[in-house]
């Protein structure tokens, strides 16, 4: 079975790469190996890119889900639910409706109909291959093509209008799967037909929804065409277009959106009796404040990612001045702000957005906010807690503080093992309350911040801040989770020398983002293919050809 | 918000001071601008009159302040068969049925009660004076402003000579009386205020080294151009930050002197603050303040002054008498006559016109960041800002025209007025005018 | 794309000369093979949902039990935590002392319970279920007729959504979580009222369906090449894009008189606070629209969620949430239970009785909305303080049409709760002799409640 399947695949050698996936025939066809549905931020920015910033998007999108730290990995389990399948459905309806609006229509449309109250194929077909090729990152094949024709025609027909018919094409688009979807495609290796790589246009979107969180634009669509991205040369060109565009920012925004876990600030509700500053607009701020903090550290000024725990320059408006108990110097709405030593901060983990998210709605959690230290910033994820916990011989504490309460209940030897290890980076942040605020003393206590982390040492925030900065596992972490974004699944025992190459070569370079992120998208790693079980095609090889044929397993390029 | 600047400012000032000595060639560098050793700065949440309820319940109750409650609702029908109207008009004008009443800006007609049906909104003594229900108790809020402990009220806390004539006249008024924040008229202005309509702020600043117990103080009360924000409970959010919009007209600077956290004004100034009323202008002659700076940041307390009464009376009357004397349960013209008759300072001397009444302003402030108007700083000293104002814009206008205390309707068939006919022409006549 | 329904397998319910919601055509493609969805042409629609709370009830092994009745069988006294239940307790019976049996799996903590009743087996991973939950089969059963199959609903307040209602196990339903969006869904503008005289066939639906046409064309080309998992994902969107031609084909149809549908009003915009109050306030607000939904015949399948398996709701002022206190509270040594663990279960269970009391407010035929339906009601854990899958509070509420012979205290030792679920399912007209894997595998129902 396997060899007639292999023999199936050789005999694909004469398909040029450039061109579209063909109908299926069963034999060496293209494989799909990644579906990850895109997210909120990728469909509007892509909405934007093909049709403008002027349309209105106003619908609700299904939750994503955090996976290994990541809703990139996520977005990789997820389907589309028939509640979810509406709200995209009146979405697509109303988008259409915007584009194809009288007042627009001179301008979306690429040509004029000969008779506008009838179908016209041949401006139809312009229109549905242009935006069809937007969309789905790739042309569209002849028989996605027609489809759309065959409804635009119908819906002309009906209306009597050539334009409602397009309406509904466009409509069918933004509703396909393969909109909705990112289809990862391999194809066979030409240098090595045995091997599979990434088809051009899977590597074009990948790389575009990293440093641009968007849909590849018409430059990097070309160069897929063209075959330029397969090279060294035509990638880097690329990468360095991207990364020297004000577009990346929008690229490292969604990086620390998913990283940072900032999506869920969304939703974060506080008890008002507690904190009564807390409200929509201060943890909308919060999100904001870490954002530009980190693009204007790591992308403007290119300074090295270590100095996030330790630099307190960030920005500030008005409602989190009033939460940060700072005054707001500016008659603008942003302006920048350095914390000064006394303040007791230390970079984004003494940020409003990171102490609010990990607490509770009305106290400071230091088991949340050490077990999300560990997850997010050096990779060590938490197990989770036993079912067979003999909370039966939990005491009640009565110590003042949450401090000592928690110390308290770890004489329990059944929780002291996770405890001992999740809780003392969050003991040392334990002078910032559940929303974020400086406070000293608890219930009339003295708050004590020192902790300590597996033998090392240290008092308060700032402590905890030099210590992520120093520790090796940081900025491993960060290439990590580069590369997991960029790739869109976890990393795993295989992955482990490649990673520590990057980690030591972002280290040689002094730990700056944007080179880390050029690098590690021009590595032939980030576009491996690893082909997912069940499918019935020949298997990939691994790299090395003596190793022998597997079921699955990764290939390079 | 407290700040302590730092010693450091003073030894450099000295050792700048000692340079320009020893070189007397040389060119000193330029002064570092004069700021007090510590500022607390505030926002003001709310501000009523200073008044006192005397009952132990409700808001309206009989007390010992106004021992038959809140002056009630005037008989209108009465009140205008008094004026000289049939009975039948009379109650022709008081039904809200009748076309000539407004739902909106009420019965104009109402106006012309006087003499020769003169208009007793803009001209209160053509009426005889109704009488308006003084207050009759001896305890009141507010401040001794005549140094004579013999003169006035006791306030709550057992002080004596507390001189508050506004109170005595009005303060049986629905309109003021009622508990702290729960008068009708206290409600509608500060919701407005937090709601946006403006910012005062206060600034505090000592020269010494404890705020608490300080001799040199100065107070500042300034306007500000940014909003007061609502926190989760609906009470003012602390902390934020405003901007000192320098106004030509409503500043406040008073010397004082802080004794175990209590801010003491030490020498009476004239100032004018924004008042919480229709009447915007709070002028207050030889003005004192008493307030206390909490332990829980905030500050309460009476800033107060002789202030004319007549444009009190008017900031009613342009609100629109019609509406303001239905709602209140009031006749205007007896709140010019009350005015009027326990007024009890004249600025030109004993002899003179007394112009002006004893009055204090109750307020209650947050700690709040204050910044110097460029916005680039905060405040380190209290100082004035009118010379750098910029000329005061107009009041905004009104999706409606008041003249005279009434609201005209240039399109009506009908004008309100002293020849005005009342009551629709039998069917056969047509006398409309 | 033509369906091809035919009227004439319709089917109208009266009961005493009242007209009642009725049944619409149901459209071959989604008839199950069997075809037996409609048992009994007589018999009323009946509805089925899930209503799930987080964090139990009170019953510790020491002794104490707040919610357990002493008696079995019909009149069974009202507990300290089912106040609430007491206006319609003749319509709610109680299950007591079933557990999860997971055949060596761990237990994983505010999961594996109610993993287990709504898949049937202990599942392997926590944030996935190892089989589809049963409201699907129900959907699948009795949903087919209606203008949406199923409806989710999660009133908590949470992070992130909550749901429990899967498929394939790892994709768990959109949930409705605030009262507009509810609104906007059941009665916006796609709803197409039933009483109303003017109805006229859309013919932009026409035009619709020819867009999803075009989508469904590709389905073969893209799933050549797909991997196993991703065509699952793929099958179910596929599934979302066929119930929106359902809903669709629908709307081509002039809807039946349904008397006791009363269109209601767009409701206001609350903020949102994860409060006790607040959610309990959320779920009667979203329980009201529910049941007008219902009787407007929108949808015969719902999945509720009143707080999440790891609840975070918290009293108002106070810095301890619910959950928390669960954990922390100890066993007072006189009462023999955790008193404030208890008073919030009793807190969290009003929102339940006011729930199914939204249900019971609905008229109609000779009963109400809750006559006509069947609730399974459950929560995550037994004795939350140490994660017990023992003893997880089960309730079936309303009376299926008459079929669930309601108001009786059921009680056991050690039986798998998926004999309720098993139970649940068959009185709604499931066509299933059996539910659940392993250990927890069972063929019979409860039948001292079955009519």
């Amino acid at each position: 079975m396997g060899a007639l399947v292999l023999a199936g695949a050789l005999a694909l050698v004469g398909i040029t790469p450039a061109q579209p996936p063909d109908q299926p025939s069963g034999k060496g066809t293209p494989t799909k190996v990644a579906l990850r549905r895109i997210t909120e931020s990728q469909y509007r920015h892509t909405i934007a890119d093909v049709f403008g910033p002027g349309i209105k998007i106003n619908a609700r999108f299904e939750p994503e889900k955090r996976v290994e730290g990541l809703l990139a990995i996520g977005s990789a389990q997820l389907s589309v639910t028939s509640s979810g399948f509406e709200q995209y459905f009146a979405l697509a309806s109303s988008i259409s409706d915007q584009v194809l609006d009288e007042k627009q229509r001179a301008t979306s449309v690429p040509c004029k109909p000969s008779n506008p109250t009838q179908a016209d194929d041949a401006c139809g077909r312009r229109f549905i291959e242009a935006y069809g090729e937007r969309l789905f990152r790739r042309p569209l094949t002849e028989s996605e093509t027609l489809a759309r024709l065959k409804t635009a025609s119908t819906g002309a027909k009906q209306a009597g209008d050539f334009y409602a018919g397009l309406k509904l094409a466009l409509t069918s688009l933004l509703v396909a799967p393969e909109f909705i979807f990112r289809v990862e495609t391999a194809e066979p290796d030409p240098a090595n037909r045995s091997q599979y790589r990434l088809d051009a246009y899977s590597k074009a979107a990948r790389v575009s929804f990293l440093l641009w969180d968007s849909a590849p634009d018409q430059e990097l669509l070309n160069a897929a065409r063209s075959g330029a991205i397969h090279t060294r040369a035509g990638l880097h060109q690329q990468l360095t277009r991207l990364t020297s565009s004000p577009r990346f920012e929008d690229g490292v925004r969604a990086f620390f959106t998913d990283m940072l876990q900032l999506d869920d600030l969304d939703n974060v509700v506080k008890d008002p009796t507690i904190y009564p500053k807390f409200n929509q607009s201060v943890s909308d701020s919060a999100k904001e404040q870490t954002l530009r903090t980190t693009v204007d550290l790591l992308v403007n000024k290119k300074r090295d990612y270590r100095d996030l725990f330790t630099s307190n320059d960030t920005f500030i408006n008005r409602p989190l001045a009033s939460v940060y108990r700072i005054p707001f110097a500016s008659s603008g709405d942003w302006a920048p702000y350095t914390f000064p030593q006394s303040s007791e901060r230390s970079g984004i983990l003494t940020q409003v957005s990171f102490l609010s998210l990990f607490a509770h709605p009305g106290s400071s959690s230091p088991t949340k906010r050490g077990i999300k230290i560990y997850e997010i910033f050096m990779c060590l994820p938490t197990p989770n807690p036993p079912a067979d916990v003999d909370f039966s011989r939990v005491q009640d504490s009565t110590k003042a503080t949450i401090r000592g309460r928690l110390l308290d209940h770890m004489s329990n030897p059944g929780c002291s093992g996770c405890h001992m290890r999740s809780d003392p980076p969050g003991l040392a942040l334990e002078h910032f309350d559940g929303l974020g605020q400086l406070r000293t003393m608890e219930n009339g206590a003295m708050i004590d911040v020192s902790a300590d982390i597996y033998g090392v040492k240290l008092v308060g925030a700032q402590g905890l801040g030099k210590f992520l900065h120093d520790d090796p596992r940081v900025p491993a972490c960060l290439v990590r989770n580069v590369y997991a974004y960029g790739a869109g699944r976890a990393t795993g025992a295989q992955d482990g020398d490649y990673l520590s190459n990057q980690t030591k070569a972002f280290a040689s370079d002094g730990y700056r983002l944007p080179d880390l992120m050029v690098q590690i998208a021009s590595s032939p790693e980030f576009f491996k293919v690893v082909v997912p079980t069940g499918v019935q095609h020949p298997p990939s090889a691994t790299t090395a050809a003596t190793v022998p044929l597997q079921k699955s397993g990764g290939v390079r390029q | 918000m407290t700040k302590e600047a730092p010693i450091r400012r003073h030894l450099i000032a000295t050792a700048v001071a000692a340079i320009a000595l020893a070189f007397p060639g040389s060119a000193a560098p330029q002064q570092l601008s004069p700021s007090a050793k510590w500022t607390k700065t505030y926002v003001v949440e709310w501000n009523e009159p200073a008044m006192y309820y005397g009952a132990k319940t409700g808001v309206t109750d009989p007390g010992t302040d106004c021992p038959n409650g809140t002056n009630p609702s005037p008989d209108w029908i009465q009140v205008l068969v008094d004026a000289g109207y049939t009975l039948e008009e009379a109650k022709w004008l008081r039904n809200p049925a009748n076309p000539t009443r407004s739902p909106v800006h009420g019965q104009n007609q109402m106006a012309f009660r006087g003499k020769d049906r003169a208009n007793v909104y803009i001209n209160p003594t053509s009426t005889p004076d109704p009488g308006l229900t003084p207050v009759s108790g001896t305890i009141a809020e507010g401040l001794n402003l005549d140094d004579d402990e013999n003169t006035g009220f006791t306030s709550p806390t057992g002080e004596k000579g507390i001189d508050n004539n506004f109170y005595k006249a009005l303060g049986c008024w629905k309109t003021y009386r009622g508990p702290h924040r729960l008068s009708s008229g206290a409600l509608t202005f500060n919701d407005a205020m937090r709601d946006g309509a403006w910012t005062t702020v206060i600034v505090v600043a000592g020269e010494g080294a404890d705020p608490m117990n300080d001799d040199h103080v100065k107070v500042g009360f300034y306007m500000s151009n940014d909003k007061m924000v609502k926190d989760g409970l609906g009470n003012i959010a602390r902390d934020y930050t405003f901007r000192i919009a320098p106004n030509a007209k409503y500043e406040g600077i008073l010397p004082a002197r802080t004794s175990n956290g209590r801010i003491v004004s030490t020498v009476p100034a004239d100032i004018m603050l924004r008042d919480p009323s229709y009447t915007w202008d709070l002028e207050l002659l030889r003005a004192r303040l008493n307030l206390e700076m909490k332990s829980d940041g905030s500050l309460t307390g009476y800033v107060g002054g002789y202030r004319p009464w007549e444009p009190v009376y008017r900031g009613w009357v342009n609100a629109r008498g019609t509406v303001i004397e239905v709602l209140t349960w009031v006749q205007l013209p007896a709140v010019y006559y009350a005015l009027r008759r326990y007024a009890d300072y004249s600025p030109t001397g004993p002899g003179g016109e007394k112009t002006h009444i004893s009055y204090a302003l109750r307020v209650d402030a947050l700690p709040a960041f204050v910044m110097a108007p460029d916005g680039t700083k905060e405040v380190a000293t209290v100082e004035s800002y009118k010379a750098i104002a910029p000329k005061e814009p107009p009041r905004p206008a009104l999706p409606f025209q008041i003249v005279d205390g009434i609201v005209p309707d240039p399109t009506g068939k009908y004008q309100a007025g002293p020849h005005a006919v009342i009551l629709p022409p039998r069917a056969s006549s047509d006398a409309r005018q | 794309m033509n369906f091809p329904f035919n009227r004439r397998s319709f089917l109208r319910g009266m009961i005493n000369g009242t007209a009642v919601c009725v049944a619409l055509p149901v459209l071959n493609r989604f008839l199950n093979g069997s075809g037996t969805a409609y048992a009994d042409g007589t018999k009323l629609p009946v509805r089925f949902g899930t209503y799930f709370w987080g964090l139990g009830l009170t019953d510790t092994p020491t002794g104490g039990t707040r919610w357990v009745p002493s008696k079995t069988g019909y009149g069974y006294e009202i507990m300290p935590e089912l106040e609430s239940l007491k206006p319609v307790k003749d319509k709610v019976s109680v299950f007591s002392g079933f557990r999860v049996i997971g055949d060596g799996r761990p237990n994983l903590v505010h999961w594996s319970g109610h993993a287990s009743i709504l898949s049937g087996v202990a599942p392997a991973a926590a944030d996935r279920f190892d089989g589809p939950s049963f409201d699907s089969k129900v959907a699948d059963a009795i949903g087919t007729a209606t203008r949406f199959k199923v409806i989710d609903i999660d009133a908590s307040a949470s992070r992130q959504p909550v749901s429990y209602s899967t498929r394939t196990g790892t994709t768990f339903a959109m949930p409705e979580t605030t009262p507009l969006v509810l609104y906007q869904r059941l009665f916006g503008s796609a709803f197409q009222d039933p009483n109303s005289d003017d109805w006229k066939p859309d013919p932009s639906i026409m035009l619709r369906q020819s867009v999803l046409s075009a989508v469904e064309d590709q389905r073969q080309a893209l799933m050549a090449g797909v991997g196993k998992d991703d065509q699952v994902r793929l099958d179910q969107y596929f599934t979302s894009v066929r119930e929106m031609e359902n809903q669709l084909a629908m709307q081509l149809q002039k809807p039946e008189h349904c008397q006791a549908c009363v269109v209601p009003t767009a409701p206001k915009d609350t903020p949102r606070s994860a409060t006790v109050d607040a959610v309990r306030a959320n779920t009667k607000a979203l329980a009201k629209l529910l049941a007008m939904g219902l009787a407007c015949n929108q949808t015969r399948v719902f999945n509720f969620v009143h707080t999440a398996g790891i609840s975070e709701t918290y009293i108002a002022g106070e810095s301890k949430i619910y959950h928390q206190i669960t954990h922390d509270e100890p066993i007072d040594a006189t009462l023999g239970y955790q008193p404030e663990t208890s008073r919030l279960a009793g807190l969290v269970m009003q929102a339940f009785g006011d729930f199914l009391i939204e249900l019971d407010a609905v008229k109609e035929g000779a009963g109400t909305v809750l006559d006509n339906s069947l609730i399974m009601a459950f929560s995550d854990t037994g004795y939350a303080k140490i994660h017990s899958i023992e003893n997880i509070p089960m309730f079936l509420a309303g009376r299926a049409g008459g079929r669930h012979k309601a108001g009786q205290h059921v009680h056991t030792t050690g039986e798998s709760v998926t004999r309720v679920s098993l139970t649940a399912q068959q009185l709604v007209g499931v066509p299933v002799g059996e539910f659940g894997t392993g250990s927890m595998r069972t063929a019979r129902p409860i039948t001292e409640i079955m009519g």
